[in-house]
């Protein structure tokens, strides 16, 4: 019995065996075939760099005479002006509040439609397929061509930047969130089934837990980014910092230019520190 | 001599009564083909056969996680292959499973894990947000004092060693109050020693707790220490259901011979 289980066991290792002998002959068989392919793989790599230099016109000799300028512009930036402070508070509030918004509206809506678009937990296939489709669209079309679309509907201010984040971060989230639940240990949620429990109790204490500190990290790395969208958002008229950014580069006032950036700096920074630490504490 | 008699009456009760069970894949093939099984109370049965032979499937279909194709479930007087929704959930709560990789829930406190084996009980709205009431916290405490573990309640669940983690997975089960227990391979990844107090402990819960324990195992040793009934299961027949004694023993070694010749 044990010899013929020896047996069993020895034909699969051989094999691998053999298999692993006959990779390791490969290269010297398929030697000049592979490093040709190599060669044309460089190739073609090398072709794709140098067609990207022709299209965006790439003039590194403009660089190095551009530097006057900018060196023009930095000295008269400095320094920050400082005793702007209090008018920078406002926008600053108001990027981080585009961000909060942003995430949370995101986070509401993406929830339910990542349950839809999670392939092993959704009630109904055309749902499945509804969810998805939303989800791709929302996150195919970018924040800023939204944020455009939303200036035109309901004006300037910050409104429309909160919004055009809330329905990009519903894209980047649900996708996100979907994959979660897909790739959730289905363990506890069979063991709570046979408990007798109702399909709400084991989706809160089974589905819930497992899910959520993967939901939380990715929530507050969606916030992270918010923020840093919600400075270029300004731009097109919605709100926060970067409008205030706009306006001041308008008006040639780059001491209030460098204030803003460096509110900019630090506010970033902060978030990025801050949701770090936060992402750390719930894994 | 009828005192006796009288005593012993209700441990027979039968628990799960399974006839003519057969499952068969969507891609044709047949799992399981015309199962019958009895496991009574207070009897501790083992079945063992090889990998793909039907064993977990058998399980699952007891506990209606896959649907059979045919045949009947009986539980507590309901046959589960019929019920579907309220009714399936209400008879579930008369078993229970030990599962091999335990299914705790990893972030959540042990007691917490072994009290949310009585949600089954409790009304849903109560239980929604995740909470879990104060009343079931004693008899989480006395169950993990049962199954040995008591000392470990406040701990997370993923900080548990395989056989703690396998302990309090039967204190959960216990927390349901089942009158049978199914155990998936319920030391297959456990070290010897911590395999031989989990089906130690599943057999003591079959004599002094009157439960029926349908266990799947693949270790015949085990099983013969442990069981009062083995099962052998071939390609989805039951090939043999006999006392676990010296007789079994032949036929045990026959079912592996089989697998290897």
């Amino acid at each position: 019995m044990s010899v013929d289980g020896t047996a069993l066991d020895v034909a699969p290792r051989s094999a691998r065996i053999a298999a692993q002998e006959d990779g390791a002959a490969a290269p010297s068989k398929a030697g000049p075939g592979r490093q040709l392919a190599r060669v044309l793989v460089a190739l073609v790599v090398a072709g794709i760099v140098a067609q990207s230099f022709y299209v965006v016109q790439a003039r590194p000799g403009d660089l190095i005479t551009g530097v006057h300028g900018m060196v023009d512009i930095v000295s008269r930036a400095m320094p920050p002006a400082w005793s702007e402070i209090g008018d920078t508070l406002w926008p600053t509030l108001e990027t981080v509040d585009l961000a909060i918004f942003g995430t949370v509206f995101g986070v509401l809506m993406a929830v339910p439609l990542a349950v839809l678009a999670a392939s092993n937990v959704t009630p109904a296939r055309p749902l499945y397929y509804l969810a998805r489709g939303v989800i791709a669209l929302t996150r195919a079309v970018p924040d800023l061509v939204w944020a455009l679309l939303f200036v035109t509907a309901v004006g300037l201010g910050p409104f429309p930047g909160a919004l055009a984040l809330s329905v990009h971060s519903i894209g980047m989230l649900g996708r996100l969130f979907a994959e979660v639940i897909e790739d959730m240990d289905f363990g506890p949620v069979e063991a709570l089934t046979l408990t007798g429990a109702s399909r709400l109790q084991v989706f809160s204490h089974a589905v819930v837990p497992g899910v959520l500190p993967s939901l939380l990290g990715i929530s507050l790395y969606r916030f992270d980014e918010n923020l840093r969208s919600s400075l270029v958002l300004g731009f097109v008229g919605a709100g926060g910092i970067g409008f205030r950014l706009l306006s001041a580069m308008n008006l040639f006032q780059y001491q209030t230019v460098s204030l803003l950036l460096v509110a900019t700096f630090i506010l970033v920074m902060a978030a990025e520190r801050g949701s770090a630490l936060l992402r750390r504490q719930v894994a | 001599m009828s005192t006796a008699l009288a005593d012993t009456a209700p441990v027979a009760e039968t628990r799960l009564a399974v006839r003519g069970l057969r499952m068969r894949y969507p891609n044709g093939k047949l799992a399981l083909d015309g199962v019958d099984l009895t496991v009574r109370a207070g009897e501790l049965v083992t079945i063992l056969g090889s990998n793909g032979s039907g064993k977990t499937t058998l399980l699952r279909c007891v506990a209606r996680l896959q649907d059979p194709t045919e045949g009947e479930v009986r539980v507590g007087g309901q046959d589960l292959a019929r019920l579907n929704g309220e009714a399936l959930r209400k008879a579930r709560l008369a078993l229970a499973m030990v599962f091999q990789r335990a299914n705790l829930v990893r972030r959540r406190s042990v007691l917490a894990n072994v009290a949310s084996g009585a949600l089954g009980r409790r009304r849903t709205l109560w239980t929604m947000l995740g909470g879990l009431p104060a009343e079931e916290l004693p008899l989480a405490h006395e169950l993990l004092r049962q199954v040995g573990v008591e000392r470990l309640g406040g701990q997370r669940a993923d900080t548990l060693s395989g056989g703690q983690a396998q302990r309090a997975a039967i204190a959960r089960a216990l927390a349901q109050r089942p009158k049978l227990i199914l155990a998936d391979e319920p030391v297959a990844s456990l070290d010897p020693e911590a395999a031989e107090e989990i089906m130690r402990l599943l057999r003591q819960l079959a004599i002094d707790g009157g439960l029926a324990v349908l266990c799947v195992l693949h270790q015949p040793a085990l099983a013969l220490r442990y069981s009062h009934r083995v099962v052998g299961l071939r390609d989805g027949i039951i090939a043999f259901d006999l006392p676990a004694d010296r007789d079994a023993d032949l036929h045990i070694a026959l079912l592996y011979k089989d697998l290897v010749a």
